[in-house]
């Protein structure tokens, strides 16, 4: 039984109670649900499913992203606001990531890595 | 005589016939209809003596089945057979590299209280272990979950 059959009430509850989702596949076969809640009831109601699913969650083929909507409006991607001085790879430091990680997640307000202006706001993959 | 009632038989039944081919097309255009209805795309529907066969690739195993209830309560359709597949999902990436990933999950771990709990990751997959009060299990295995990893092993324990 794949993992979709298996968490296919979970999926169905998600559809039913307003949760939006992707789903991919990670690493051995793991169904890797990314989505938001209309509320934490509803989150809740998705995670009594998956305890009764796979109890204590012990199984390792599913990762269950969620959020809900408000943790999404209140920042859920980490911004970081450009100071003078900065670089891709200064920032990238404080986060202990690597500066090609903030320019690939910038690519759309950024044209040129090397040039990066004060006041500007960066999504942060972290 | 015999030749007048064969004549009625076969008449009969070529009515009979007739009728059974064009109920399927009419079936078969409703079943269509409702799949359109409950926002269903991706799915082909043909209907053989009141049997509805499904076809077609579709992402979501929900989809599949919303699919074949769908067919399944239209007036006529005698049964369902699903040949409806799901397409391979897309590759699941990490959210961020490895130490940045176990950096962020201790950093949350903590926050949520969830001390006794310790991570690594490899590769994007995340082994969890140690232990955690019993009334904080959920709340640290999601904190686990909602960090942008590919995969969990879960050895976490609970205390009391």
């Amino acid at each position: 039984m794949s993992a979709q059959e298996k968490y296919q009430s979970l999926l169905e509850l998600a559809n039913q109670n307003g949760t939006t989702y992707e789903l991919s596949e990670g690493d051995n076969g793991t169904l890797v649900v990314n989505g938001t809640a209309p509320s934490a009831e509803a989150k809740q109601q998705l995670w009594d499913e998956y305890n009764r699913l796979d109890p204590d969650f012990r199984s390792g083929d599913l990762v269950l992203n969620i959020s809900t909507s408000a943790d999404a409006a209140g920042g859920g991607v980490h911004t970081y606001t450009v100071e003078s001085g900065d670089n891709l790879s200064k920032i990238a430091g404080k986060y202990g990531i690597s500066w090609k990680a903030i320019w690939d997640s910038n690519r759309d307000i950024l044209k040129d890595p090397d040039k990066i202006y004060p006041g500007q706001e960066l999504k942060i993959p972290v | 005589m015999k030749f007048r009632y064969l004549t009625v038989l076969s008449l009969a039944v070529a009515l009979l016939l007739s009728a059974c081919g064009k109920k399927d097309a009419d079936i078969q255009k409703a079943v269509q209809d409702k799949l359109a209805a409950d926002n269903v795309t991706g799915v082909s529907a043909s209907v053989k003596d009141g049997v509805a066969t499904l076809t077609g690739e579709v992402a979501d195993q929900t989809v599949k089945s919303k699919a074949e209830n769908s067919a399944k309560g239209v007036d006529g359709v005698k049964s369902v057979t699903n040949n409806i597949t799901l397409r391979p999902l897309p590759q699941a990436t990490p959210a961020a590299p490895d130490p940045a990933l176990t950096g962020k999950i201790t950093e949350n771990l903590k926050k949520a209280g969830c001390t006794g709990a310790t991570v690594e990751v490899v590769n994007g997959k995340v082994t969890i272990k140690g232990s955690v009060p019993e009334a904080k299990y959920v709340e640290c295995i999601q904190v686990v979950n909602q960090s942008g990893t590919t995969g969990i092993d879960n050895q976490l324990q609970k205390s009391k």
